[in-house]
């Protein structure tokens, strides 16, 4: 243990007497990793697609699994931007406003982030449980402090990491952990900072707070519908906006990020012309974060952080203080060193400033660790971003203009918007903390974002834009293909093919028939010729299998409706109503449906018994008397010219065969002839009868599915409407 | 097995490991088992598992096979390291020249240089070691194959020689191992594990990164001859950093790798210089004694041999068990498929037994007939009826399916899961919908119930020709009596009364038998149809045996 201490040794110069030897064993232990875990999870990063697994990392796992490739490529099918602009026109993204146009860049990068994961699923909410270890685990990884009390802890812990001193002689910095106390040089008292807190609030444009709004509104509806997961970053965005809100908006908090070694202390040191933030050869160097605010004030901000105050500085009192006035620094520990708890930090404030300076280097620039966990993620956040190329005194010549413009390319890839020709986007720089050559410059573009004082306002959004674009699977519809898109809802159609379903499950067709059929017969039994009867009669007798004649009305059924018919029929109109919503929508359209499905066949069974045509004889219309005393007196004529025809034979009557013949015939050919012109004339009737009994059974079947089935599926489908353009207004940039 | 016949040039320092036949025999068995290992189903576990095979099968041909076979091949040293560590600049310096090139812009190395001798040539011309990589002789000019890939898309390697270096030596230089191009930090990697003498470089702004630490440890886990170089110190500093960097590495217990500072001078940070000879030479002198010596030439390459052959014993357990795990999945998978089409099918005959079939159209039309309704027309409606109540099971079942899939990570492999509704599917494939399938299984049922109906009317024995019954309407009869439940008892009794109670029941035997051959059927098809995709995976268990037995062999065989 000595032995190491002495070996690590102190490269800077310790005035306050921090020399305990832990301090420095604790610094090679951070490194180290006991069991390697550390820095494997440091590393674990680099391979997104498999970190959600706990596979015992003392395994011989081999090199490439640090080094296979986050494979963002292998985004499933890919949303179409355009889908939830659809039926709504001022929804659209590419609208005509140049604000919008102008961000298009950005948003379309941050979508196809979000295509890449829409495809990893569930798997991908349960990464982002475990954000700790996740790799792409979002815009900025958005972790709180989870207390005061363990934050403080931590800091007490990594303290001794970080230098005690280094700046002007004055400064004693108090090493407790409390650090809303009196620290050395924030002197604010808690009155002072509500007085700040009450009249200094961060100027909400309608447009933002309209989404802000709206993305409230959004959760609420959503909530019963959504797992708590998938809104919880969305929540986040909408605390983490309120928190920023209640502090001051005369400040900008500006985080200085990068890599271990690239110069952020330098360069933090070099901006506020004195020595601050301690520099080393040691690395990683810095290991809490430093704030350093130019404007009093800031002190609720630094404790949103989570900044004790003993890490609180103020910069040289110069000419310089003024071009910055407003500023809050944050020197960051770096992302990418073997200690873990370093990167954490990172992460966690990185969710909580207005804007971020990246510090690069010439060595460093094109590392995977940076684009691909940092910059990539946070390509929408252009806007608020700066990236410094530090250490240009290293490069001979024109090589810093090469690497300056190769890191533009890089950025570009990232799909970051670069901010050149005026045009809104990260800035780009070269400069070296150490010479202070470009260092003017970034003071002077750093104190114009500052004194424009929208930095948390343009964060808010972009953070909202991120989660919109993170949002989108689950409430943007036209997953599907272009027939699916734009129609939400039930067509006229659906609805139709429904009902005519549970018509058929009620058997309304048939039962329509065999009304109209039993009428005929009724009408033929009644209108047909006497003998005619007869020997159909005499037919029926004779043939051995007529007992099929159902004399007894059979007891009514019990389950007169075809189940699976009704189930068929619920799902199908379901699976039509949910086709293009996204899952969890289309999940509850489908439930909806279910329940309603419930009790359906016996309503439909009940209704069946009501609606069915009353038993008993149908109706008679009027001409039927008419056609009966036809027929009769078709046989009455038959009968008397027969009559007479045997009075002529018998002699009672005078010979005349011609009259009777004649009336026998006319009764003989008239009773088939009024049967047929019966026949014909009781088509019409029938039908309608049976068209009476079959739309009976038909309404009622339809009312019954639409009461039970359809309008909770349109209720359902409302409430995704609204949601919808909730979450549209949500999307919407002013 | 053993080439032992092969010319040696170099005889002078040839040393053999103690290689016997059936041990290469045992690796290359169970180099077969790692290379037939397939992982199709996406299990969070699955990503890493293909990797890992990859890089063993890598290993095993790029490294560990050629060199048993080949003791006295040439030690190949890779220098790995992170964007813009100086690898290149540090090859270059190595060799005396420029090889590799070197530059401001990262990643600098896209295409892997190797550098030999002249005479040792021979061993890496030919496909002996990295097998998959393209070898290229003329360095390539700016623009073309930029980024290592060759015209037809396959890796290239590109092979230099320089008089400069001992005999017996290579070395490559690797790309980064944190490159912002993916297939780099693969290809690195695979490189790095084909190496004798794993050289990684860092440099005095990374030498606390996480990356290169994981492969200083992943180096210790292969217990492979390790050297590690510092470059880049600040002159002002190299005391300092380098006694940090020690402690460093002594803390992660790898104390007693040998440690080389190289200073930054201006050459290294312009690129496409050379540093200064003196700058390089230990490392230099540390390789060539490896070489050029034979007990710790010996000592270097049976270590890093050996140590990756000791790495199988967890390597191939851990290959096994994400076998294991696939086949777990895909069982849970066929048993969700099971399981609903099992209970769908005791659904469909209980509801057959209750006479559900005979509701709705066909139960009015069996309420009509005969006076108002053909035996045609019922029969009609009966086998739409049962129709119905076939799809309705199979997509009740396939519903369950996708709810219980739909919780399976492994369910979400390509082509499992049934994309867009039900409503797309009809659309696109109106021939090949269940309801097609199913229709079409109806109606051969029907048609071999009323085969069955004339065969039974035709074998009646009546004196009175006209008195034979109809034989559509014996099978409506038929078809109502089987599916009709307790509501259709008259059915039954008037089957008996036209065709006798013997002939009745025996028709209803039949068409009860056929019912359920056609339920069966049905619902066996579309089970197999949903497997399918599933089976075409062809995910099963044997390859975990078969590997953990590879591996048991070779343990024997050491």
């Amino acid at each position: 243990m000595t032995a190491v201490t002495a070996v690590t040794g102190h490269t800077d110069t310790d005035h306050t007497g921090h020399t305990d030897p832990t301090d420095d064993l604790d610094d090679v232990d951070d490194l180290e990793g006991p069991q390697g875990s550390q820095g494997l999870e440091a590393l674990e990063g680099l391979d997104g697609s498999e970190n959600s697994e706990g596979v015992d990392r003392s395994d011989v796992s081999g090199v490439s699994d640090a080094l296979a490739a986050p494979d963002a490529s292998a985004a499933p099918d890919a949303l179409d931007p355009s889908g939830l602009s659809e039926s709504s026109a001022p929804s659209d993204f590419s609208g005509s406003s140049s604000y919008s146009s102008r961000f298009s860049h950005s948003r379309r990068s941050s979508y196809a982030e979000q295509d890449s994961r829409a495809g990893e699923g569930d798997e991908d909410g349960d990464r982002a449980e475990d954000g700790e270890r996740a790799w792409d685990d979002g815009l900025i990884a958005r972790r709180v402090v989870v207390g005061a009390s363990t934050a403080a802890g931590d800091f007490a812990a990594v303290t001794g990491a970080a230098p005690g001193a280094g700046a002007s002689g004055s400064s004693s910095p108090e090493t407790s952990p409390s650090y809303g106390e009196s620290a050395a040089y924030d002197t604010h008292s808690p009155y002072e900072n509500d007085a700040a807190t009450q009249h200094t609030t961060v100027a909400y444009e309608g447009g933002l707070r309209g989404r802000l709004d709206a993305l409230r509104e959004l959760i609420g509806l959503s909530r019963t519908r959504l797992d708590s997961k998938t809104l919880a970053e969305a929540g986040q965005v909408l605390d983490e906006a309120a928190a920023r809100r209640r502090l001051s908006d005369r400040h900008t908090v500006v985080a200085l990020a990068g890599a271990t070694g690239s110069g952020k202390s330098t360069l933090f040191n070099a901006l506020a012309g004195v020595m601050i933030s301690e520099t080393g050869l040691r690395r990683p160097t810095t290991a809490a974060p430093i704030g350093c605010s130019w404007t009093d004030g800031a002190a609720g901000l630094l404790d949103r952080l989570g900044i004790p105050g003993r890490l609180r500085r103020r910069p040289l009192q110069g000419p310089d203080t003024q071009v910055l006035q407003g500023l809050v620094l944050v020197d960051l520990p770096d992302h990418d060193s073997a200690a873990a708890d370093h990167r954490e930090h990172v992460d966690r404030i990185l969710g909580l400033v207005d804007a971020v300076i990246w510090v690069v280097d010439p060595e460093k620039y094109a590392d995977a660790m940076l684009h691909e966990r940092y910059l990539r993620p946070m390509a929408g956040h252009a806007e608020v971003m700066f990236v410094v190329l530090n250490q240009v005194d290293r490069l001979p010549g024109e090589a810093a203009d090469q690497v300056l413009d190769d890191l533009r390319r890089l950025l570009d890839e990232d799909g970051i918007a670069l901010g050149e020709h005026g045009e809104p986007g990260a800035t780009v720089l070269a400069l070296s903390a150490l010479t202070g050559e470009g260092v003017d410059e970034l003071r002077e573009v750093l104190g114009q974002f500052t004194r424009e004082r929208g930095a948390a306002v343009r964060r808010i959004e972009a953070d909202l834009d991120a989660a919109a674009a993170r949002l989108r699977p689950v409430y943007a519809c036209g997953a599907g293909s272009a027939s699916a898109r734009g129609a939400i809802g039930l067509s006229e159609e659906a609805r139709e093919e429904f009902s005519d379903r549970l018509a058929e499950a009620v058997g309304a067709a048939a039962a329509g028939q065999a009304a109209e059929r039993a009428w005929r017969r009724h009408a033929g039994k009644a209108c047909s010729a006497p003998w005619l009867r007869l020997w159909r009669w005499y037919e029926a007798q004779r043939s051995p299998y007529t007992t099929g004649r159902h004399v007894l009305r059979p007891p009514a059924d019990e389950e007169s409706t075809a189940r699976a018919r009704v189930e068929h029929a619920v799902r199908t109109v379901a699976d039509e109503a949910a086709t293009g919503l996204p899952a969890p929508w289309g999940q509850a359209v489908r439930e909806s449906a279910a329940r309603g499905a419930q009790g359906l066949p016996e309503a439909l069974d009940e209704l069946a018994l009501r609606a069915a045509l009353p038993d008993g004889r149908p109706p008679r219309p009027g001409w039927w008397p008419v056609a009966v005393l036809a027929q009769a007196a078709m046989t009455l004529l038959q009968v008397v010219g027969g009559l007479w025809l045997v009075g002529q034979i018998v002699g009672v009557a005078e010979p005349n065969l011609g009259v009777p013949v004649l009336l026998m015939a006319m009764g003989i050919v008239g009773g088939p002839c009024v049967e047929w012109a019966s026949g014909l004339a009781a088509r019409g009737p029938a039908r309608r009868y049976g068209y009476e009994a079959e739309r009976r059974l038909r309404e009622a079947a339809a009312g019954c599915g639409r009461a039970r089935v359809l309008d909770p599926v349109a209720a359902e489908l409302l409430r995704y409407r609204e949601v919808r353009e909730q979450y549209v207004r949500v999307a919407r940039r002013a | 097995m053993l080439q032992k016949a092969v010319k040696i040039g170099h005889s002078s320092h040839v040393v053999t490991l103690d290689v016997r036949p059936q041990l290469l025999d045992a690796l290359s068995a169970l180099r077969e088992r790692v290379a037939a290992a397939r992982f199709p189903l996406p299990l969070p576990g699955a990503p890493r598992a293909r990797a890992n095979r990859d890089e063993l099968l890598a290993q095993l041909d790029d490294y560990l096979v050629p060199r048993l076979r080949a003791p006295e091949a040439p030690l190949l040293a890779v220098v790995g390291g992170s964007t813009g560590a100086g690898k290149s600049t540090l090859v270059n310096s190595l060799v005396g020249r420029q090889v590799s090139e070197a530059g401001v812009l990262r990643p600098t190395t896209r295409t892997p240089v190797l550098v030999c001798h002249p005479e040792d040539q021979h061993w890496f011309s030919g496909m002996r070691v990295l097998p998959q990589l393209t070898r290229v002789w003329v360095p390539r000019r700016e623009g073309e194959g930029a980024n290592g890939v060759g015209p037809d898309g396959e890796r290239l390697l590109r092979v230099e020689t320089a008089d400069t270096l001992p005999r017996g030596l290579a070395l490559l230089d690797a790309p980064d191992i944190d490159s912002l191009v993916a297939d780099n930090r693969v290809l690195a990697a695979e490189l790095i594990c084909a190496a004798d003498v794993w050289v990684m470089v860092t440099t005095a702004s990374r030498y606390a990164d996480a990356v290169p630490w994981h492969l200083l440890r992943t180096a210790k886990e292969h217990d492979a001859t390790l050297v590690t170089v510092l470059d880049r110190v600040p002159h002002q500093v190299v005391g300092e950093v380098s006694r940090q960097y020690g402690a460093l590495l002594t803390k992660a217990g790898l104390g007693d790798v040998p440690r080389f500072t190289v200073p930054e001078l201006p050459e290294s940070a312009g690129g496409g210089g050379l540093l200064p000879a003196t700058a390089v030479e230990p490392l230099r002198v540390w390789l060539a004694h490896r070489v050029q010596e034979p007990s710790s030439r010996k000592q270097a390459i049976e270590r890093t041999a050996y140590g990756v052959l000791a790495s199988l014993n967890a390597r191939m357990p851990e290959l096994a068990a994400a076998v294991a795990a696939q086949y777990a999945a895909a069982l849970r998978l066929t048993s969700a498929v099971d399981d609903a089409y099992e209970s769908e099918h005791a659904r469909v005959r209980e509801r057959l037994q209750a006479g559900a079939a005979l509701a709705g159209d066909a139960l009015k039309r069996w309420r009509a007939y005969p006076l108002d309704c053909g035996p045609e027309e019922l029969l009609d409606a009966i086998a739409e009826s049962l129709e119905a109540l076939l799809l309705c099971a199979v997509t009740a079942a396939d519903e369950r399916i996708d709810d219980a899939w739909r919780r399976e990570p492994a369910a979400r492999a390509p082509g499992l899961l049934r994309h867009g509704s039900r409503h797309e599917t009809a659309l696109y494939e109106d021939d090949d919908s269940p309801e097609h399938r199913i229709g079409v299984a109806v109606r051969r049922w029907r048609r071999e119930l009323e085969e069955h109906a004339e065969d039974e009317v035709r074998a009646l024995d009546r004196a009175d020709k006209n008195a034979l019954p109809d034989a559509e309407v014996v099978a409506a009869l038929l078809a109502t009596a089987l599916l009709g439940g307790r509501r259709a008892r008259t059915a039954g009794e008037t089957l008996a009364e036209r065709i006798g109670a013997h002939g009745a029941l025996r028709l209803r035997d039949r068409g009860g038998r056929l019912l359920t051959d056609y339920l069966d059927k049905v619902l066996g098809a579309e089970r197999e149809r949903r497997l399918a995709p599933l089976d075409a995976l062809d995910v099963n268990p044997e390859p975990q045996a078969e590997l953990i037995a590879a591996l048991s062999v070779l343990q024997k065989e050491r």
